[in-house]
């Protein structure tokens, strides 16, 4: 037995040990996660329901199905329209926001404070997105206090703003809730990004003479893009996502037709009607949409990777 | 270009009003949340509202203090289902994230520190994982479900949901920094592999184990979808289904909705102000990505 015969039963060994520790879990992904997307995919060419034990191969069917007919009233055009203005109408103004506020908090003379601003930002995001629903949906109300602060803001009187009723607002009502829920999370992704580039970098600007307002165009907002496109993209990916605030808004009350995004009306199709293979392609749709976003986010953060 | 006002720059000043604007739209609506839990209907719906509950605890009895939370435990029908709800919802929550730490721990610890071959074949699977959301695999998992015998039982409702590929991931990234000295010393003492990963790697986890433990019981907490497809029966229900349901039903009772809701959210709340650090590490997704 010489030296090196030794060393490579030793790695064999390794090697075995490494399998056995990586086995569970990449059972548990082939059993819930590969297998389901397949599934869904063979689901969403046949016309399986949810009470019949047989199903039928009826090809493209549902596809031509989802995208041609009103299915029921609540037609998948209508729930991608209503998916894609949520996703803008949320995922924009909170970049936006969640950055100034980011850039401000960096900026406060005392950390304490900025922490603790921070602290009291992120607080919504520790309740959960039904309770979040259920708090607004009181505020919403007719007599509720959003009417009452507008009619304040706006100089004026009695007026209702039909926050559940009418169907702009009631899209923007949920825009608000996803707003207020996660904005803290995204002011604090940003601070990361920011706290990630080197104080050196703004020293010799201000040794230079640049100002508060021209280091940030300068400097700060081109070496945060890396950053800022990628929160972009993961807001864009949970917005698309979004359930739970439509899912609460419309059992209260509110008309279902303007907030029915994906997730609800694959919910609506597969789990209340028992059209499982409608609602398989729904699901592919929706996770080919997510796909797309996902290598476009894997392609940036490749590409533009910054060194300070 | 910087313009002052005694020692404080405009700029500044913009900069404290936008972030006291952003902090009273942060706050108001959870103590409206607390003040209007302690108010009839009728209080919480008066023009302009008062931020003062009229029942006091000292001037009219216990009871009447606390008649919201009473309707909030009573349920619906008083069915009594709060507390075994609550229950059910800590169950799921705290199993999941433990699982989650044992399972992704290990796997990223594998994946980290040993080499053998189809390792990146491994890994590259896992990550690709990341890619398809729950919302598109839940039909199946539902059929799954209901032909396994698994709805309206725990195992329904923590399978799914036992590991998630971004634990694996934060696990492997931060144990490919860990010293491997370390664990060939521990070799050489005549420890075994998996004693060296119970007694030396997992303690030696403790942040990554807090955000992900708190990132995955929060994730159940919060879980509305997964529990509406496979609970339908009251005694296996959690606390998002307990509120949606307790919320259709006492639409009219304002006060009563924001008691179950403010009940609800203890738990968490007394998370976050314990483990608030974790809370905000778990957003620390870019250090990772990174790294």
């Amino acid at each position: 037995m010489n030296k090196k015969s030794g060393s490579y039963s030793i790695e064999r060994k390794q090697a075995r040990w490494g399998l056995l520790f990586t086995i569970p879990c990449l059972v548990f992904f082939a059993v819930f996660s590969f297998y389901p997307i397949f599934n869904a995919l063979i689901t969403s060419f046949t016309n399986k329901q949810a009470l019949s034990r047989t199903s039928k191969w009826i090809g493209l069917d549902n596809y031509i199905y989802i995208f041609t007919k009103e299915n029921g009233g609540f037609s998948f055009w209508n729930s991608l329209r209503a998916t894609i203005e949520f996703t803008l109408g949320t995922f924009i103004p909170m970049v936006v926001i969640a950055l100034i506020l980011a850039v401000f908090l960096m900026q406060l003379r005392s950390p304490k404070g900025a922490k603790f601003l921070q602290l009291v930002y992120y607080t919504p995001a520790v309740l959960s997105s039904v309770v979040a629903a259920t708090i607004w949906m009181i505020l919403f109300d007719p007599r509720g206090l959003i009417n009452q602060m507008s009619n304040l803001l706006l100089h004026t009187t009695g007026r209702d703003f039909g926050w559940l009723v009418d169907n702009t607002m009631l899209q923007i009502s949920t825009m608000i809730v996803y707003f207020w829920k996660y904005i803290g999370y995204f002011v604090i992704l940003f601070i990361t990004g920011l706290a990630a580039i080197p104080p050196p970098i703004y020293e010799a600007a201000t040794v230079d003479g640049s100002s508060r307002w021209h280091t940030f165009w300068r400097i700060t907002l081109p070496l945060l893009k890396p950053t800022a496109v990628l929160v972009s993209i993961m807001a864009m990916l949970q917005c698309l996502k979004t359930f739970s605030t439509q899912y609460m808004f419309a059992q209260n009350g509110a008309a279902r037709q303007p907030i029915d995004v994906i997730t609800m009306n694959i919910y609506f199709t597969g789990v209340r009607y028992g059209r499982l293979g409608r609602a398989s392609a729904m699901s592919i749709i929706l996770f080919i949409i997510m796909l797309l976003l996902t290598y476009l986010q894997f392609t940036v953060s490749k590409t533009d990777d910054v060194e300070y | 270009m910087n313009r002052y006002i005694g020692k404080v720059t405009i700029g500044e000043i913009i900069s404290w009003i936008l972030l006291a604007v952003v902090l009273l739209f942060c706050l108001l609506p959870i103590a409206f949340m607390l003040v209007a839990s302690f108010m009839d209907a009728k209080q919480i719906m008066s023009m302009p509202f008062d931020w003062v509950p009229k029942k006091s605890f000292f001037t009219t009895d216990t009871r009447t203090f606390f008649t919201n939370f009473i309707k909030a435990i009573r349920g619906n029908n008083n069915n009594n289902m709060f507390f075994r709800n609550l229950f059910n919802s800590l169950f799921v929550a705290i199993t999941c994230s433990v699982t989650t730490i044992l399972l992704a721990s290990l796997c990223g610890y594998g994946l980290a520190k040993f080499r053998f071959k189809g390792r990146n074949f491994v890994f590259m699977s896992i990550m690709a994982t990341m890619m398809i959301p729950f919302e598109a695999i839940m039909i199946p998992l539902y059929m799954v479900a209901s032909n396994f015998k698994m709805m309206n039982t725990y195992y329904g409702l923590i399978v799914p949901f036992l590991v998630s590929a971004f634990g694996v991931f934060q696990m492997r990234q931060y144990l490919i920094t860990f010293p491997t000295e370390y664990l060939d010393a521990s070799r050489v003492d005549g420890l075994n592999e998996f004693p060296i990963y119970w007694k030396i790697v997992l303690p030696n986890c403790t942040p990554v184990i807090a955000t992900l433990g708190i990132l995955s019981f929060r994730n159940q907490w919060d879980n509305l979808l997964w529990p509406l497809l496979v609970s339908q029966r009251e005694e296996m229900k959690t606390i998002p289904l307990y509120i949606s349901k307790f919320s259709e039903e006492k639409q009219t009772d304002e006060g009563a909705l924001m008691a179950c809701a403010l009940l609800a959210s203890i738990p968490m709340f007394i998370l976050f102000f314990t483990l608030s650090k974790y809370f905000l590490g778990g957003a620390g997704v870019f250090e990772s990505r990174k790294g």
